[in-house]
């Protein structure tokens, strides 16, 4: 695939218009849009069910017609992703863009190596074989932090343990080093004491690339420290952008205010808020604003869909805010 | 590794202890006499007790037991009543490599329609292709393999004379004959097996898809096809093992009834024949050969399923 050499840098790297996307009769997202500048983080905020998970696959192309119906536009490096055939979409997945699985215990096959999976984008992507492709390999398991690299390439997955596992996994993603970078909830499914680790690890392994890279997380003051940018997604719709020091600081739309106070904060007096009832089923949204029902806020005006409005530098969806 | 491989060996010869203890006892307690049968109609006391003491029939069952099993092991399986011929050589030289050659043409026409059959009903779910390939499987499940045997005899042998009705050329001295001559017992011995393959590759299939390794794969780049022939089907040839395994034994019991269909000189014919005679001793012969080989499948089946499952491969 061509680099389009003119303004490269004016274009973003990735941008979501007007996304849409749909299940059946169900609209799994709605209207989503944001963008992602060369070597940004961008965090994806949101309880289960908000479509974050959906987002990460929708760029990668895992989930396409006719499983799913798309509207709107996924422009990668200028290249328009929704109508792509598959062939070409083939070439971007794990070599121009990488996904970093929630669980990588179920993200390995447990039929092979670790080395015969780590060797297939090698392959794929980049030709190499042999000896050639068995260096790169050890030094891809050394580069996120696993000793005895060798060894590890014959081993099986489930003889390492989560953290291992997961390592495993961002050394995948990064084997053809993609420019982006996407990580769906990449430590949730590890223990506390590793987590930090690893979020470290992509951190360090993105900046070094100057990779861009979207995070799914459910944790917005993780989310505030290790991304640039942050967007709210509330039962399918971006509810507000924002940069994620000032998102977190003076968080506007009602939602992202409620998420905020129910985040724990260690050494502060704080009493936590639980947000009243739940999210809405897709098949059963309330008309107009969808938080409307369990938004202290709301009023008579809610009833009408929000425009999702930008000042420039923070965008926010809510009547009120 | 060596621990369990050991262990199998010692249950394999318990089981072994049994089918021998058993074909023995029933045969003993089995009506007719063995002695008036090779004596013939007209005979006297003195002539019947002489055959009585030579035969070892006066001595304990235990004595009796254990000199047969040990004449049994060195080789020694005694000569027919009715034709005089070596047991050992019935069996094990003539009848076996029949039973062997039928088993495994039916094994392979198995795998090669079943698993296509399978693998093609769960990628094109709820379709027509789906039903019919299910349709086929039940079908294959449902109809009796001695009646199937038949109306292929029916169609293919007397109707369109395609392939040969009735014998057996052995395979090892003409492959292309032996085959041909072996091709509709095997259709008929591989339908049961052909359905349950494919049900179990239909479902494994789709349980396994649904795994995300399966959409980490193709995160990777890697194709459809190659994701569900080598990432997924890897994953569902355990299943398929485990469940072949616990019905290869049954395939002893379709030869017999497909060997006497198409008058194969197998080991299934050769047990029905010297029931029929009473010669017990070909028929303890038979039992035990069987059971050997019952038993020496399901070993190597338990190791190739350690093979195949790297989880187990490496404990131990």
């Amino acid at each position: 695939m061509d680099h389009p050499a003119v303004a490269e840098e004016d274009v973003p790297l990735l941008s979501l218009q007007a996304f849409s996307l749909a299940r059946g009769k169900v609209d799994v997202l709605d209207n989503v849009a944001f963008e992602l500048g060369r070597g940004q983080t961008i965090g994806l905020i949101g309880e289960s069910g908000a479509g974050k998970s959906t987002i990460a696959l929708a760029i990668i192309g895992l989930l396409r017609p006719p499983e799913v119906a798309l509207r709107g536009s996924i422009r990668f490096d200028g290249v328009e992703l929704t109508g792509l055939a598959e062939a070409q979409y083939r070439q971007l997945r794990g070599n121009r863009i990488g996904l970093v699985f929630q669980d990588a215990t179920a993200a390995l096959n447990p039929c092979f190596t670790v080395g015969a999976q780590l060797a297939e984008p090698l392959s794929r992507h980049l030709g190499l074989r042999g000896n050639e492709r068995r260096q790169r390999s050890i030094e891809l398991l050394e580069s996120v932090g696993i000793g005895e690299a060798a060894l590890r390439l014959d081993a099986f997955p489930h003889e390492l343990s989560g953290g291992m596992q997961q390592r495993v996994m961002i050394a995948m993603a990064l084997a053809c080093d993609p420019q982006l970078l996407i990580a769906d909830e990449p430590t949730s499914a590890l223990d506390v004491t590793i987590q930090a680790q690893i979020m470290e690890l992509i951190l360090e392994r993105v900046r070094a690339r100057s990779a861009s890279a979207i995070f799914v997380l459910h944790d917005l003051a993780l989310a505030a420290q290790v991304c640039d940018r942050v967007v709210v997604l509330y039962a399918g719709q971006v509810v507000e952008v924002a940069p994620a020091g000032e998102l977190f600081a003076a968080p506007r739309h009602p939602y992202t205010r409620a998420l905020r106070a129910c985040s724990i904060e260690l050494g502060q007096e704080q009493v936590l808020a639980p947000i009243p009832g739940s999210v809405p089923g897709l098949e059963d949204l309330p008309a107009g604003c969808r938080f409307a029902p369990r938004c202290d806020r709301a009023s008579a005006q809610c009833a009408q869909t929000p425009p999702l409005v930008s000042d420039g530098i923070r965008s926010v969806a809510c009547w009120h805010a | 590794m060596p621990n369990r491989f050991l262990a199998q060996v010692g249950q394999t010869a318990l089981v072994l202890f049994f089918v021998s203890v058993a074909s023995f006892v029933f045969l003993k307690l089995a009506p007719g006499d063995p002695v008036s049968l090779m004596l013939g109609s007209d005979y006297n006391k003195d002539s019947y007790d002489r055959l009585f003491t030579e035969l070892g029939l006066d001595r304990p069952w235990m004595v009796q037991y254990t000199t047969w099993l040990g004449n049994f092991v060195t080789g020694d399986w005694g000569r027919s009543f009715v034709s005089n011929e070596d047991i050992f050589r019935l069996a094990v030289m003539q009848a076996l490599p029949v039973t062997l050659c039928l088993a495994a043409y039916a094994m392979v026409l198995a795998l090669l329609v079943g698993i296509p059959a399978g693998v093609l009903s769960a990628l094109k779910r709820d379709t027509w292709m789906d039903l019919c390939a299910t349709g086929v499987a039940v079908f294959g499940n449902a109809f009796p393999s001695f009646y199937l045997g038949i109306v292929l005899i029916w169609v293919f042998g007397v109707g369109l004379g395609w392939f040969p009705t009735l014998g057996f050329v052995a395979p090892w001295e003409d492959p292309l004959e032996g085959l041909w001559y072996l091709t509709l017992p095997a259709i008929t011995l591989a339908a049961w097996y052909i359905g349950l393959i494919a049900r179990v590759t239909r479902a494994s299939l789709l349980d396994v898809l649904g795994h995300s390794y399966i959409l980490a794969a193709r995160a990777r780049g890697e194709g459809a096809t190659r994701v569900v022939w080598v990432h997924a089907m890897r994953n569902v040839l355990m299943p398929l093992t485990t469940t072949l395994g616990l019905q290869l034994g049954g395939m002893l019991r379709g030869a017999v009834m497909t060997e006497v269909v198409f008058a194969l000189p197998g080991l299934g014919m050769m047990i029905t024949a010297a029931t029929l005679n009473r010669e017990y001793t070909v028929v303890q012969a038979g039992v035990m050969l069987s059971g050997l080989l019952f038993v020496l499948v399901n070993l190597m089946v338990d190791q190739l399923y350690t093979w195949l499952d790297p989880r187990l491969r490496r404990l131990a």
